[in-house]
């Protein structure tokens, strides 16, 4: 198994729902490492009020719990509306409680007694998609910022640029085109090539043929 | 060949229309017999009635006849001669004597004519069969001559009387007496004459007679023989059927004997098939409940291992992150030495339940029950039943401590089943109640499960009878417990239903199983 880049998580909250004070005590103790905190709980009570209160990004949660179950948990959850990734942990090998959790749409289903690694390449995967939508959300903020403050016919040009490359990154296009559907004067239109041009960001490969290089962004 | 097949026919037949047959015949014949012997009997004593009747009556009317003529009128006229009588007083006799003979006369041509008419038809007809022609007939005209000579004589001798007075007494009398004499002579002849039939009917009786009683004789040796004939089939019939029945009884008592013994030989194997059977089902048994220990002593040691799993991986990640203190270690170590501990004392736990340790030992009954308590624990905690244990006095056993706690299992065991299945709506419950009287440790187990079913209540303590399905119950708990209590430790085992405030507040159908152990000492 590839080693995950952990430092994603150090940001998470993680909600632990176990009954075994004993198991809880050592896992906390390890997780704590690795995450920007984590919240301990034996009854189904309890994980509700610190949900109510806290922001948690994930919920760990042991599926028989003194007289409780952590897959009614789940549901009532579900049920008020509140989606927050979970794991489920379990002793028991059989299969009974993994239609419920497929039903629940549990994140992953880990059997006892715990392997750290994969608990922790678990919280990973589940946490990734979530840290990198925060990652592009963020992205988009900036360009949007950037474009407000810039001239917005470059702005656009190089949207237009973007919008029509190939799968090759190959653009086909003249500038008469570019004229024709962006209001823009032909010398700033040329100027603007000119620029990407000697940055090495958008090369002339043939007539009204253009290569948009990748790369050359890391440069900059 | 006919005879043959009517005699394969009769042998066919079925043994009881045989013997209906044979009795048929014997009494058809019997009553032949007799109706014949009485016809015959009747028959030829008519014959002789009518040889009596008719003939006899009328040689004493002839014989009344000729004595008329010869005492009466003769001797009258006699006496008229000698001049003892008057002829006027001699008339009046001689009238008298005419009279007698003509109402004589008359009633035997009345009864000669009246003589043909047959009574008897049996009689008759064996005569028509014997002579054709009957002889009477021939000498008929002989008869009739003889009557109307005697008719004319009468008619003649009536005249010479009419005729006679004093003056031709003389004359008249010797021819009259002439004519007398003559029809006397007449007269005899017809009663020789009546006499010769007479004695022809006789001799022709005799030979119906003879006829008769020799067909009768005929009849009854043909009955006879027949019914001996038929006897004698039966008989064979019944010996041949005897025969058969021997042959048959033979066979069967052979083959009774052979399966007898093979009977004998099998209920030897599987009498010691069933023995067998016995050792393995309680090595079963005993294989049951140490799986069902096997699975507590699993989930006892789960969390623990899960525990110290977690600390040896513990060691590994603060290494990796650098943040392995001294002080880190010394607590995981501790905690894990102390997991690994209780661990080891759940399996010591478990190993004393099963040694097979038979020596007996010196114990308190309630720390029997709350080790069985123990190791019952987590079975029940998975069904959610409650368990109370009552204590009301400390009792020192003396016995084996292991087969107790066996028991105790074993009971607990049955009622956590019970409370499985049931629908109670409120807390599932088991009590046991630890006590004493007189000489007695006593222990009730009592548990809200609807109690037994009345039906089987009888048959619980029987070997392998389970009312559990298949693979959760061997049947054979219970009747080990009670061969442990009453055998081993010479108490007693039973079990009844009642109705129990279990939890104080609803009365519920329990079940109650009660064991008292004698107290040594």
């Amino acid at each position: 198994m590839e080693s995950r880049n952990l430092n994603i998580l150090l940001d998470a909250n993680i909600l632990y729902l176990e009954d075994d004070v004993d198991l809880s005590k050592h896992t906390t103790d390890i997780l704590e490492d690795f995450v920007h905190k984590i919240y301990s709980v034996e009854t189904i009570k309890d994980a509700l009020e610190i949900i109510k209160t806290k922001k948690i990004d994930l919920i760990i949660s042991d599926i028989l719990l003194e007289n409780e179950n952590g897959i009614d948990f789940l549901r009532d959850l579900k049920t008020k509306n509140i989606s927050i990734p979970a794991i489920l942990t379990t002793a028991h090998t059989d299969t009974k409680y993994l239609l419920d959790a497929i039903q629940l749409k549990v994140e992953n289903y880990i059997i006892k007694p715990i392997n750290i690694k994969e608990l922790l390449n678990t919280l990973h995967d589940v946490l990734l998609p979530i840290v990198q939508k925060k990652q592009i959300q963020k992205n988009i903020n900036i360009i949007k910022t950037i474009s407000a403050i810039t001239d917005s016919k470059q702005v656009e040009v190089i949207k237009y640029i973007m919008h029509n490359l190939d799968k090759e990154n190959i653009l086909v296009t003249s500038y008469s085109d570019i004229i024709d559907k962006i209001s823009i004067s032909k010398p700033t239109l040329i100027k603007l090539f000119k620029e990407l041009a000697e940055k090495n960001i958008l090369v002339k490969t043939a007539y009204k043929t253009y290569k948009f290089n990748e790369m050359a962004l890391d440069n900059i | 060949m006919k005879l043959n097949d009517i005699f394969a026919y009769f042998n066919k037949l079925n043994f009881e229309i045989k013997t209906k047959f044979l009795i048929f015949i014997i009494s058809g014949g019997m009553f032949s017999i007799v109706v014949l012997s009485l016809i015959s009997t009747f028959s030829i004593k008519q014959d002789f009635d009518k040889l009596f009747e008719q003939r006899t009556t009328l040689f004493v009317k002839l014989e009344n006849m000729k004595d008329a003529y010869k005492v009466n009128i003769q001797d009258t006229l006699i006496d008229v001669e000698n001049n003892s009588i008057t002829l006027e007083d001699s008339k009046e006799v001689i009238n008298l004597a005419k009279q007698l003979i003509d109402s004589n006369w008359q009633e035997y041509k009345i009864a000669t004519d009246s003589n043909n008419t047959p009574i008897i038809y049996l009689t008759d007809f064996i005569k028509k069969i014997l002579e054709p022609d009957i002889p009477n007939k021939k000498n008929l005209i002989l008869k009739s001559n003889v009557i109307t000579n005697i008719d004319k004589k009468i008619i003649l001798i009536n005249k010479i009387l009419s005729e006679i007075n004093e003056k031709n007494i003389k004359k008249n009398f010797s021819n009259l007496y002439l004519e007398i004499n003559a029809i006397n002579i007449y007269i005899t002849s017809l009663i020789n004459y009546d006499l010769s039939l007479a004695i022809n009917e006789k001799r022709e009786t005799q030979k119906v007679f003879n006829i008769i009683i020799i067909s009768s004789v005929i009849s009854i040796i043909l009955v006879f023989i027949f019914s001996i004939v038929l006897s004698i089939i039966l008989i064979n019939n019944f010996r041949y059927l005897h025969k058969m029945l021997e042959v048959k009884i033979k066979n069967k008592t052979k083959e009774l004997k052979k399966l007898n013994n093979s009977l004998e030989k099998r209920v030897i194997q599987e009498v010691s098939n069933n023995r067998k059977k016995d050792i393995i089902m309680f090595q079963q048994a005993k294989l049951a409940s140490l799986g069902e220990m096997l699975n507590n002593i699993a989930h006892q040691w789960r969390q623990p291992l899960s525990s110290i799993i977690m600390i040896i991986q513990g060691f590994q990640t603060k290494m990796s992150m650098g943040k392995l203190t001294n002080e880190y270690i010394e607590n995981k170590v501790q905690d894990a030495l102390l997991l690994a501990n209780n661990m080891s004392n759940t399996l010591d736990d478990f190993k004393n339940f099963f040694s097979p340790d038979k020596a007996k030992s010196s114990f308190f009954l309630h720390d029997c029950a709350e080790h069985a308590v123990e190791l019952s624990k987590y079975l029940l905690d998975k069904q959610k039943i409650c368990l109370k244990l009552e204590i009301r006095c400390d009792i020192e056993l003396n016995t084996y401590y292991n087969e107790l706690s066996h028991v105790f299992l074993n009971i607990i065991s049955n009622s956590k089943d019970a409370l499985a299945t049931t629908t109670i709506k409120h807390d599932k419950m088991i009590k046991i109640i630890i006590s004493k009287y007189k000489n007695y440790a006593i222990i009730h187990f009592i548990d809200n499960g609807g109690g037994i079913d009345e039906n089987i209540i009888e048959h619980i303590f029987e070997p392998y009878y389970t009312t559990k399905y298949k693979s959760a119950g061997t049947g054979i708990g219970l009747y080990m417990s009670k061969q442990i209590i009453e055998k081993h430790m010479s108490g007693f085992i039973t079990c009844k239903n009642i109705y129990h405030k279990i939890d104080d507040i609803h009365n519920d159908k329990c079940s109650l199983f009660i064991i008292k152990i004698p107290i040594e000492g």
